[in-house]
């Protein structure tokens, strides 16, 4: 954080010659003080027309009831609740990313930890339409908090997971909205003092009178500290106490103790995933190649394979212990998911998070902007399908087969998901363009100490072992936006 | 303790100085500027902070006392001048009576909501069929006519009168023929009426003519012993009972008695006893009653004759065996089946389900043979249920065709819908000049009529009825007419200017003369009793002497017509099925949703056809295929039916009704044509052809997965096993009893059920009187597809195929059989288990659903904010979700939305809203209501006295409810039955149901 020099082994965390303080300034402010270019009008509107299908398709579900969805007597739960599970794990990367690896010192979060983290907040305030929309009467939907009542001091109950889930949901809304808005202060207090009229006075009130003193930046990086410390355990809680919504119950498929940890790993993949999908499109459209480097691009594709590992040694997990457990129930459930009615959901599964993952251990293929682009979505979709799998392969064939049906999505179902996928990217793209995309103050940091100039600066002074230089020399080979001749004639 | 102290406030008042005084006078040390303030310069001054606290003050005081003004007031007026004996909020019970069956209509503030058996009924014992139990329903029926009326236009009465009469004068002064044709009527004063009319026009005559009709049976007796009845069977009293197709449980006669007989051979109490009846079915299609067979043989509608042919050689009859060419099974069957009748001698019962005079001369011979009259069969004390004569009517039909008839009137019949030829029909009837209806609807006779005079709903009627020998019942009304209707009856006598125009009157009459007398009773006791009984006659002694050559003639000629050959060449069975009848119930909304206890079919009627045949023909199911005879053709849905014979169908009759109201119109389609008049009876078997057509119709049935999977929840043992160890088959001992959570205590009652799979035969009253009773909306066609149905009380049917000894249950496996005939039938009703340890409370995040201190578990729909969770986590998928406002969303208005029908809602029971979560409830009503009394009486609950709609309806008593806090209780009892098992009791769900195992009386050659 602080600028002292870094090992010349590690690669650059910001690439490009003549950066400045000011040119970072300038290259990533460029979509929030500018008019929107072509790109982002075109994002806009396909984005602006599914929330619109959402907002149709929601208030229809709201004055018909839930009964315009797939659901049955025997599925109570199917694309609601898949799609919730889904969108809170998405939400997981930004808190992990700006918590966990602020703790643990690691850079290169600096470039990315903005976006995650909105994408965080705008993951979950997808997910909690979910939780609402799919309540029978989302009117009283506040019965589901404990608050004081006139019904003869009337609790919830304290027993039911879905307590949990509004506490935990509500906790790690809170918490990264605060965090992220921390981290955002001296950001938009640089928006504030290059901006004139009515802008500046928005920004101004924004910035919450950052003065940008010693004393500013010491209780900052402190309230930093802090509200790391905070969210680090929501990182697990969050996706453990979801994972309970199933684990507590004694539905075959879900009643089991394996989920809390296969829940965060998945989170954290499904998570990950996300940040690439939308930062190697925001890199491209907003020129952020020399901040987003191709090592952000690898690192995060290394967690995608270390947690899609995990999430695959957990399927299996799962299988082997349903078999080794005797339990008739189990058995039959796992059996369904490999190979019942919805065993193309249960391969889909397997084939998106499990093998695909693999293939980023070729580094061709981690290193390519376009294969990881393309990966993250495929994991998404796995994702997706876990949630499905788990869910609605549960229900559907419980324990006794008199209920067993299938489940059919209706019109509904699919419009909202997919326009709740439109909400998501209509928020997002609103805050590309009202707010700095990439935290300018923390890249800033790096400035003097990984940047790739820098490091070249001290090649040029010899200040660096010659065997050490052309390490770090190999190592720019794989960035896509480091012309060869800019190393070469070091 | 007075004090002398005085206190002052300053030295002032102590000193009393002028100035003290003085500022003293008023009350205020100061004088109020009001004054000042009120002068116009006193209000354009700036109000000091102390004035305008005051202000503020006085002000927020005179706004707040004006806002507490009354808000408006609706003042609901309860009765001003209250009927006698009605207490809003307390039901009446009124003694009445449905088809015979003797019952208690159960009224609230004067509207009948409920219909509950008779404990005194001969035949019901208190219970009451599906289809009794929805008649309620059709009295809120907006289909029915609200008036007469007189060529699609509506008419008066008096003008109605003075046409008929005026036209009846001149058809008996030209001297043609007047028919009345009717379903049966066995009620005495209907007779009589018709009776005196028929006095005063001689050329009338009384047609009696039933869409399923019972003629072969009647002609039969005739035939053997000189006697035109239908006897009285008595399945109690038959240790062996061997059934050619009859559908004895579900829809045969008197499926109420019979069920309630046969299980009294079969149920906890028999079985404690060591004794249990067998049951043995030969038939083609898989009805209710082959279900509960111990041993069911398929045969062809084609074998049937033969095979009884067979039988009565086996059984030392004349030699006539003709061994069934493609069914050894049978053959062998026979054999053993001889065997065993002949070891049961006088114990033993044959019944068919033939409308065949032939063939049932040949099961008279049989009987007959088996010592059975006078012992099972009792034609002395005969049944009067069905009385139609298929003959007369098509003689009728025919002496129309002809012109000979002037007048016909209608009462309870509709040939317009159910005759063979419908086109024959209507072309016969528009020859006839005066064409009257009594139908309560304008169904498709009474669109054929010049003249429609609705007659009254039952439960607005007077009337009686004389079901079986010795039994009478009386029809008393719970309610005034609804519509502008009236007695048919009164129609007859004021035509025929007969003295007694008052219907009610003319009934009285005739009992007071030919019933009560005899009785030794009053009207007045009579109307409390609901029914007088003679008792029992003497049965008398009963031989069959015929020669049978002519009857295995006609036997062998109908086996050959029926036995075609061809690819497609099918021999098609029509049949009756539990829930709608003959069709006249069509429009019920609860009969159209209540599943086929076989099928799990609701709304529709199709083609049941056997799997393997099926993949022969290249049909599958959801494919829509045509059935054709010579005369006629049906392109319907088909339903693949584990247990249908191969090269058969069965379609279902009573469906495809085109005049009968909103709900149960265009419901399926009409296979009563294929029905054909031969040897003097419609007979429901034909050959026909099969052949796929294209298109697919996917049938809304409430059950999609038809086996056990290999799990315990159903849990079965041989009745030889059984006698050896009576815990066989429910698994004791392997069920570990140690939990980790505490038990709820039960203080004053805890209230359980017990379930004898061994009784329930699956028919689906309990599936009725549970809707009636909790207000449970019926949902529709394309919500039943989507799996939504409402019902709080299912009944699982679950299919075993049986490979040699071995009992195949799973998916897999199954696909691997080769032969899927033989096949094992299970009913398991299932609701909520009232779990001690319930899943579903623990997971609501609201509370909505709880456990109460006497062993319920209770749901709070006020409080739901329908997560769904609970459901999900319920391992009895038992809870229902009001996905849409079934009652009040013009998308299902099967019959709910509507102010009148909604009168049919008891109100006792919240109906629930959209979003909520909903279940079985134990009628929770019906134990408060209890408790109440109890209390209200000082005593403790009796017992008994308590009874769940589901248990009060149970023709067959499968279903005991009661408080295990009493060890005398009778479920108490039923539950330390060595049989009881808990479904999924491994999951230590600890469930408050009690299942005792079904017990099978398989044969031990």
């Amino acid at each position: 954080m602080s600028s002292h020099h870094e090992s010349i082994l590690r690669e650059p965390l910001v690439t490009g010659r003549n950066i400045t303080y000011a040119k970072v300034t300038e290259d990533i402010l460029v979509p929030v003080e500018n008019k929107p270019n072509k790109a982002w009008w075109i994002g806009f509107t396909i984005a602006a027309l599914g929330a619109l299908l959402w907002l149709v398709s929601v208030s229809y579900t709201f004055w018909f009831g839930i009964g315009t969805w797939g659901l049955n007597k025997t599925v109570g739960w199917a694309w609601d609740i898949t799609g919730f599970v889904w969108w809170v794990g998405i939400g997981h990367a930004g808190t992990l990313i700006s918590a966990v690896l602020l703790l643990f010192r690691q850079n290169w979060r600096n470039s990315i930890n903005r976006s995650a983290e909105a994408m965080t907040i705008f993951a979950v305030i997808c997910a909690a339409t979910y939780i609402v929309a799919h309540m029978g009467r989302p009117w009283l939907a506040y019965w589901a908090l404990p608050l004081p009542n006139q019904f003869g001091s009337l609790w919830v109950n304290f027993n039911s997971p879905l307590v949990w889930d509004v506490f935990a949901i509500s906790t790690y809304f809170s918490v990264s909205l605060v965090f992220w808005y921390t981290g955002l202060l001296p950001d938009i207090a640089t928006i504030r003092d290059r901006a004139t009229g009515l802008r500046r006075r928005i920004y101004s009130v924004l910035s919450f009178g950052w003065n940008g003193s010693v004393k500013t930046w010491q209780r900052f990086e402190i309230v930093s500290l802090v509200l790391a410390g905070i969210s680090t355990p929501l990182v697990l809680s969050v996706h453990t106490i979801v994972s309970m919504d199933f684990a507590t119950s004694v539905v075959p498929g879900w009643h089991t103790t394996i989920f809390p940890p296969y829940f965060v790993a998945g989170a954290i993949f499904s998570g990950f995933a996300m940040v690439q999908t939308l930062l190697l499109i925001t890199r491209k459209v907003m020129n952020f190649e020399n901040y987003i480097t191709m090592f952000h691009i690898e690192s995060m594709n290394k967690i995608i394979i270390l947690t899609g590992s995990i999430v695959g040694v957990a399927y299996l997990t799962e299988l082997f212990i349903a078999w080794y457990s005797g339990a008739e129930y189990e058995q039959y459930a796992f059996l369904n998911r490999v190979s019942g009615p919805y065993w193309w959901a249960y391969w889909t599964m397997m084939t998106c998070n499990v093998i695909s993952p693999q293939l980023f251990w070729f580094k061709k293929i981690r290193t390519s902007v376009a294969l990881s682009w393309i990966l993250s979505i495929v994991v998404n979709i796995g994702m997706w399908f876990e949630r499905f799998v788990i869910i609605v392969t549960s229900l559907h064939r419980d324990y006794l087969p008199s209920s067993w049906v299938m489940f059919y999505p209706s019109v509904i179902d699919v419009c909202i998901f997919i326009g709740s996928i439109g909400v998501f990217f209509t928020l997002f793209l609103l805050f590309l363009r009202v707010l700095p995309a990439i935290a300018m103050a923390e890249v800033k940091l790096l400035l003097k100490s990984s940047s790739d100039q820098a490091k070249q600066k001290l090649i040029k002074e010899n200040a660096v072992n010659k065997e050490q230089a052309e390490f770090y020399k190999e190592s720019l080979n794989k960035y896509d936006h480091v012309q060869e001749n800019e190393y070469a004639k070091l | 303790m007075d004090s002398n102290k005085k206190y002052w406030k300053g030295l002032e008042e102590l000193k009393k100085t002028k100035e003290f005084t003085e500022k003293n006078k008023g009350e205020f040390s100061e004088p109020l500027p009001i004054e000042e303030v009120l002068n116009e310069a006193g209000l354009s001054t700036i109000a000091p902070r102390r004035d305008f606290l005051k202000t503020l003050g006085f002000g927020l005081g005179a706004v707040t006392l004006a806002a507490c003004n009354k808000s408006p007031i609706h003042k609901a007026i309860p009765y001003l001048v209250k009927p006698e004996e009605v207490v809003p909020g307390i039901p009446n019970f009124y003694s009445s009576s449905y088809n015979g069956h003797s019952i208690l209509v159960k009224t609230r503030e004067g509207r009948p909501i409920k219909i509950e058996g008779n404990p005194s009924c001969v035949l019901s014992k208190g219970k009451m069929s599906a289809q009794g139990q929805a008649s309620v329903l059709d009295l809120y029926d907006v289909s029915k006519l609200k008036g007469p009326v007189y060529n699609g236009n509506s008419t008066t009465w008096p003008q109605l009168d003075q046409y008929v009469k005026g036209e009846l004068n001149k058809i008996k002064a030209n001297g043609k023929k007047i028919k009345i044709i009717s379903s049966t009527i066995n009620s005495p004063s209907t007779k009589a009426v018709i009776g005196d009319f028929i006095a005063q026009f001689p050329n009338t005559k009384h047609v009696q003519v039933d869409a399923i009709s019972y003629t072969g049976i009647i002609k039969a007796n005739e035939n053997s012993f000189g006697v035109a009845v239908i006897p009285g069977y008595r399945f109690d009293r038959a240790e062996l009972i061997v059934s050619f197709g009859a559908d004895f449980l579900g829809t045969w006669i008197s499926p109420i008695e019979y069920s309630r007989q046969y299980a009294s051979n079969r149920n906890n109490a028999a079985l404690k006893n060591k004794k249990m009846s067998r049951h043995i079915q030969l038939e083609a299609g898989m009805t209710m009653t082959g279900t509960n067979a111990d041993t069911r043989i398929l045969i062809k509608p084609s074998e049937q004759g033969i095979a009884l042919m067979n039988l009565y050689a086996a059984l030392g009859g004349a030699n006539v065996s003709k061994p069934l060419a493609n069914n050894p099974n049978a053959n062998k069957a026979i054999t053993l089946i001889a065997k065993e009748l002949l070891a049961a001698k006088g114990r033993c019962l044959v019944v068919c389900g033939s409308n065949d005079v032939s063939t049932q001369i040949l099961v008279n011979a049989i009987n007959s043979l088996l010592g059975s009259y006078g012992t099972t069969i009792d034609l002395a004390n005969a049944s009067f249920q069905y009385l139609g004569n298929d003959a007369e009517f098509v003689s009728c039909v025919n002496e129309m065709k002809r012109g000979e008839v002037d007048a016909v009137f209608f009462m309870n019949a509709n040939p317009g819908y159910d005759f063979i030829n419908a086109k024959e029909f209507s072309d016969a009837l528009a020859k006839v000049k005066l064409r009257v209806s009594f139908a309560d609807r304008m169904d498709e006779t009474a669109g054929l009529c010049q003249i429609v005079a609705p007659t009254h709903h039952y439960l607005e009627s007077w009337g009686d009825a004389n079901p079986v020998e010795g039994f009478y019942t009386i029809l008393q009304p719970t309610i005034n007419p609804i519509n502008d209707t009236r007695y048919a009856e009164e129609g007859f006598l004021g035509w025929s200017e007969n003295p007694v125009k008052d219907y009610y009157q003319y009934i009285q009459n005739n009992w007071n003369i030919n019933v009560l007398p005899q009785a030794n009773s009053t009207w007045k006791q009579l109307l409390q009793s609901g029914s007088i009984y003679f008792g029992e006659k003497p049965s008398g002694a009963f031989s069959f002497t015929q020669n049978l050559s002519a009857v295995f003639q006609t036997i062998n000629n109908q086996s050959n017509a029926l036995a075609k050959d061809g690819e497609n060449a099918i021999e098609l069975i029509l049949y009756e099925n539990v829930a709608v009848g003959d069709g006249k119930h069509a429009n019920n909304p609860w009969l159209q949703e209540l599943p086929d206890p076989v099928s799990k079919v609701t709304w529709d009627n199709y083609i049941a056809i056997a799997p393997k045949f099926a993949e022969k023909l290249g049909i599958g199911e959801t494919d829509l295929a045509e059935v054709k005879t010579g005369r006629y053709s049906l392109t319907l849905p088909v339903l693949i039916q584990p247990g249908q014979a191969a090269g058969t169908v069965s379609i279902a009759l009573g469906y495809g009704r085109t005049k009968v109201g909103k709900a149960g119109n265009e419901v399926g389609k009409n296979a009563y044509p294929f029905l054909s008049f031969e040897n003097g009876t419609f007979q429901f078997t034909s050959a026909a052809t099969i052949s796929k057509v294209g298109g697919t119709y996917e049938l809304a049935q409430t059950q999609t997965h038809h086996t056990i999977e290999g799990r315990n929840i159903i849990r079965e043992a041989t009745l030889k096993d059984y006698l050896k160890d009576p815990y066989s088959g429910t698994g004791k001992g392997h069920a570990k009893t140690y939990d980790l959570w505490d038990r709820y205590e039960h203080p004053g009652h805890n209230w359980v059920m017990a379930i004898d799979l061994n009784a329930c035969t699956g028919c689906g009253a309990c599936i009725v009187a549970c809707s009636a009773e909790n207000n449970i909306p019926v949902v529709g066609r394309d919500e039943v597809r989507r799996r939504r149905e409402m019902h709080w009380i299912r009944i699982d049917r679950y299919y075993t195929y049986n490979e040699g000894a071995e009992k195949v249950t799973e998916e897999n496996e199954i696909k691997q059989l080769e032969n899927l005939d033989n096949v094992t039938v299970i009913h398991q009703p299932m609701l909520c288990q009232h779990c001690e340890h319930a899943p579903c409370e623990t997971v609501c995040p609201v509370i909505a659903t709880m456990h109460s201190s006497e062993g319920l578990n209770h749901m709070a729909y006020n409080r739901c904010i329908g997560t769904r969770y609970c459901a999900n986590n319920c391992p009895y998928k038992v809870r229902r979700f009001n996905w849409f406002n079934y009652w009040n969303d013009s998308r299902f208005d099967n019959y709910l939305n509507n102010e009148f029908t909604q009168l049919v809602l008891n109100p006792d029971v919240t109906p629930r809203s959209r979003g909520v979560m909903e279940k079985c409830s134990m009628c929770i009503q019906r134990i408060q209501g209890g408790k109440l009394k109890a209390k209200l009486e000082r005593r403790t609950i009796k017992d008994g006295e308590i009874l769940t709609a589901c248990q009060q309806t149970c023709p067959t008593n499968a279903i005991i409810f009661g408080d295990s806090n009493d060890p005398k209780s009778a479920v108490s009892k039923a539950l330390t039955s060595e049989r009881t098992y808990y479904v999924l009791e491994e999951i230590n769900t600890l469930p408050g149901v009690g299942y005792q195992t079904k017990i099978r009386n398989i044969a031990e050659a």
